[in-house]
């Protein structure tokens, strides 16, 4: 026997016992998943639907924008990037070709807490795909040239998309304003003099520290057989070595409750706007889950509130937009609203200012309430519509703080709001001293 | 468990494979397992009294149902002086009746966690309504409302002229929107299908008159289909859809097939201009054949060779090894009575010239050369491979059925595209590469013309159109002739 497998049996063989393995039915739920740990620390989910021969594979990296360091923004939409351009077996861009040429459709997104990588393939490719992300999570080539390409690519991004999104430089210095840290606060995009700043090794520092499988979560849903997935699982990570245990992430300390209200200059805004935001309940709280229909009361669906109030009967607002938006443990409400000028602003912030304050003096129609519970069970059932979509769900929950057990009542969580919490919560959270302004003028 | 630490355990246990080599099955990809069957669901159609068709893919554990409503009639059937009026009256059935406002239309169609939407294409105009199982009767009634008893009225004919006129200068923004449509108004020249390719100042022309002359011409049951999708069979569609629709009356009608347009045949060249636009796009193509032919399959599969994916040959020419683009495909988009292919690049304004004729090389090499073996089961593969992904939400698979019955498509397009796939070949390839590609494309470049048109020089006769499609002048090597 070589010796490279002597060392790697000896090591399953003392190891076998700590991995572990939980399998999952609840009665009521859409679909099971079973769920084990690799003794790496590796999280693995499972799920079948054999609708169609398809399997979706996700790989969910707590590695997004929200851990890193002042000075060293855009490393984790950088290793995004660079994921792609190679690693010890797999060509530059191969791992796109591979998946495209049997029919699959690869991808990747970061967000501020977790970056995903995801792919759809025809079921019997999925030995390929496990390679594949075995190949990058164990060997990524990051070497000065591939670093410099990747940062290339990413000051490109931004100078398009600042060029393209009117108000995207006033967005980011809102989001500066709203959330309580510079962790929270700062764009995933980086900020240009940081990545002109990157060293290579700082990208193999965020690679070693979070694309570790001890960090990780790896889901596949689809046209599977659980013993074959398992198996072919354990080939490809087992051996990965796990990294060391990642930072302490410690949760921001809540702001001061004061109305904090201010000006941005932007020189691409067309016409007059406003970020209004508010600090709310934490992720998975209990007026979280209220907070989240007062969201689709108000901002989701052709006849929401402050569109109708707004746009449509008042016409203060050119647009508005809206809802709840949640970086790890922390969650907040953003509007947005595009007005014709500076008058029509101050009048529509009065406006939605009475809104807020009939919410937490009477309460919504049951009419309204059950209108806005509709819509919010649409958009979470299509969550877990196609096995894409399941993975992709599993993967953000199985790090939420709730977990994956608590996710049949879930859904029923929200479904029991009534209209005296919307009202308690909205006089907790919906108030001045909890309100974030930044009047956008055009320059 | 979770508080020990993972690098410590494995630190002190893989000292064994300190000076491991990597495992050998790292080394390659692993050969694939067996396909799984792909089992398609089963569609029952039946027609009701009133001469509606209805079709129904039962898929039990979706928690949604969708439900499409296809009328065959689509931007082709608008009166010569009124292109966009199937567009308008698809989007006014949606803006209220007599008695239900649109707003409450809108609540309603919330309230059941309802997506609504329409689309209008040359041959049909279709509405979708996604909605949550269990509001199945809610959902009918208010389709009945909309197609029953559409008020019309001049409020809101207003309200949609300014939304639409503001969607499509919204839309002129894109210049590949912008050279598509100037690519299919050259072709389509003088057939019916040049009405969809229409510009903003073409809606302040329409009326009440003209959307309620259409509405009542075309939207009749005998001239409709119905698909639903999700947890129900077609039984209980059937009563439910008589009990809402039982009441449409039909009319008779014909639907004769349009006559199949001449492909191009002589160097065209047309440019758009488009201030500030930072890249050159380029659209070429040319006519093909209508839906439902045989000749389909290998063309399809040549598409794929050519410009489906970033590792076809375009973008591997043009992107990859001349770095000429940013990104260059092509597509096969077929309709009912004429089909079209077109290729569409994004690239730096200096190489636009370049870019024609690496463009125009690669059509000509697809044209002599046959397709090798593994460009051809790679392209075979990802076609394969790919369609499930294409039915894979329920109201795409709505969709695609709507469509397979409007094209009266049957099983080649469905339960037998695999098949059909795999037996081409290359000789089919280059037979369909011979008949439909060897005729002269026509390129249209989108772009700034302060920049672009110094790069365009060479062009022996170069067309210049403004947004509307109009002939500006034309340049004879560069020089206004």
């Amino acid at each position: 026997m070589p010796k490279t497998y002597v060392g790697m049996w000896l090591s399953l063989f003392f190891l076998a016992g700590l991995g572990t393995s939980a399998a999952q039915e609840e009665p009521g739920f859409p679909f099971s998943w079973s769920r084990f740990t690799l003794n790496n620390g590796l999280e693995v989910i499972l799920s079948e639907d054999d609708t169609l021969p398809l399997v979706s594979v996700v790989l969910a990296y707590q590695a997004g924008s929200i851990y890193e360091q002042p000075g060293k923004t855009g490393l984790a939409f950088l290793l995004e990037n660079m994921m792609f351009m190679g690693s010890l077996n797999v060509g530059p861009m191969q791992h796109i070709g591979y998946v495209s040429r049997v029919g699959g459709e690869p991808n990747a997104s970061t967000t501020e807490d977790i970056t995903y990588f995801y792919q759809t393939v025809p079921a019997n490719q999925l030995a390929l795909v496990l390679w594949l992300e075995s190949d990058r999570m164990k060997s990524l080539e990051i070497d000065p040239a591939n670093a410099e390409r990747a940062k290339q690519s990413l000051l490109d991004e931004i100078s398009q998309r600042k060029a393209a999104e009117p108000y995207l430089d006033s967005l980011l210095a809102f989001d500066q304003l709203l959330y309580p840290d510079f962790a929270h606060g700062h764009s995933i995009l980086g900020r240009e003099e940081d990545i002109l700043g990157l060293e290579v090794e700082d990208v193999r520092a965020f690679y070693a520290t979070y694309y570790v499988p001890n960090n990780t979560a790896l889901v596949v849903v689809g046209n599977i057989d659980l013993a074959r997935t398992r198996e072919l699982v354990e080939k490809y990570f087992e051996t990965i070595p796990p990294g060391r245990k990642a930072p302490l992430f410690l949760p921001p300390r809540p702001p001061d409750k004061r109305e904090v209200v201010q000006a941005f200059q932007d020189s691409l805004a067309p016409s007059s706007a406003f970020h209004l935001g508010f600090r709310i309940a934490a992720p998975y709280s209990r007026d979280y889950y209220v907070l989240a229909i007062l969201d689709y009361l108000l901002f989701k669906g052709k006849s929401a509130r402050l569109y109708r109030k707004l746009v449509k009967k008042e016409g203060l607002a050119l647009y508005i937009a809206g809802g709840i938006e949640k970086r790890k443990d922390v969650a907040v409400m953003k509007i947005f609203a595009v007005n014709n000028n500076q008058t029509m602003v101050e009048l529509c912030q009065k406006s939605i200012a009475s809104e807020f304050s009939k919410l937490r003096t009477s309460d919504v129609s049951s009419e309204e309430l059950a209108k806005a519970k509709s819509l919010f069970k649409r958009d979470y059932v299509n969550r877990i519509a196609t096995p894409l979509e399941r993975a992709m769900f599993l993967a953000e929950m199985v790090f939420s703080p709730v977990g994956l057990n608590a996710l049949p009542d879930q859904l029923p969580k929200y479904m029991r709001i009534t209209p005296y919490e919307v009202r308690m919560a909205a006089g907790r959270y919906l108030i001045p001293e909890s309100s974030v302004i930044l009047n956008v003028k055009m320059k | 468990m979770k508080k020990v630490s993972w690098f410590c355990i494995w630190a002190l246990l893989s000292l064994g494979s300190a000076l491991a080599q990597q495992e050998r099955f790292r080394k390659s990809p692993p050969i694939p397992d067996p396909l799984p069957r792909l089992e398609l669901p089963k569609i029952e159609s039946m027609r009701l009294m009133n001469g509606l068709t209805l079709a129904v893919a039962s898929r039990p554990d979706q928690p949604f149902i969708s439900l499409e409503l296809v009328i065959l009639a689509g931007e082709s059937q608008s009166p010569k002086r009124l292109p966009g009026l199937a567009s308008f009256t698809a989007e006014m059935l949606s803006r209220g009746t007599p008695l239900v406002s649109a707003s409450t239309l809108e609540e309603r169609i919330d309230a059941i966690g309802g997506d609504f939407s329409t689309t209008t294409t040359p041959d049909f105009s279709r509405f979708s309504l996604h909605f949550l199982d269990g509001f199945l009767d809610q959902a009918l009634e208010m389709l009945s409302l909309m197609v029953l008893q559409p008020d019309f009225s001049d409020r809101e004919i207003v309200a949609l002229k300014r939304t639409q006129f503001y969607d499509l200068r919204q839309r002129q923004r894109d210049p590949e929107f912008v050279g598509r449509r100037q690519l299919l108004r050259v072709l389509f020249k003088e057939h019916p299908y040049r009405q969809s390719f229409y510009s903003e100042d073409v809606i302040k022309n329409l009326t009440r008159k003209d959307v309620q002359a259409f509405y009542e011409l075309y939207y009749r049951p005998n001239n409709a289909l119905i698909v639903l999708a999700g947890n129900l069979d077609l039984a209980i569609a059937a009563r439910r859809v008589s009990h809402f629709l039982n009441i449409w009356p039909k009319k008779d009608m014909e639907r004769p097939l349009l006559p199949s347009p001449q492909a191009n045949a002589e160097d065209r060249f047309c440019f758009v201009d488009l201030p500030q636009a930072k890249e050159a796009t380029l659209v070429i193509g040319n006519l093909i054949f209508p839906l439902a032919e045989p000749d389909y399959f290998p063309l399809a599969v040549l598409n794929q060779v050519l410009g489906g994916t970033p590792f076809s040959r375009l973008f591997m020419n043009l992107r990859e090894a001349r770095e000429y683009a940013y990104s260059a495909f092509s597509r096969l988009e077929l309709f009912r009575s004429c089909g079209y292919y077109a290729i569409t690049a994004a690239v730096i304004p200096s190489a636009s010239s370049a870019s024609i004729r690496e463009i125009l090389r690669e059509l000509d090499r697809i044209t002599r050369d046959k397709v090798s073996n593994f460009e051809l089961e790679q392209a075979k593969s990802y076609l394969i491979g790919h369609f499930p992904l294409r039915i894979g939400r329920l109201d795409e698979l709505g969709r695609s059925i709507s469509e397979l019955l409007a094209f009266s498509l049957g099983d080649a397009m469905w339960s037998r595209f695999n098949d059909n796939i795999t037996l081409v070949d290359a000789d089919r390839i280059f037979e369909v590469a011979q008949r439909y590609l060897l005729r002269k494309p026509v390129v249209v470049i989108v772009g700034d013309k302060d920049v672009l048109l110094d790069y365009l020089r060479d062009l022996d006769r170069l067309e210049v159109y403004d947004l509307k499609g109009v002939l500006l002048y034309t340049l004879i090597k560069g020089v206004e002739g």
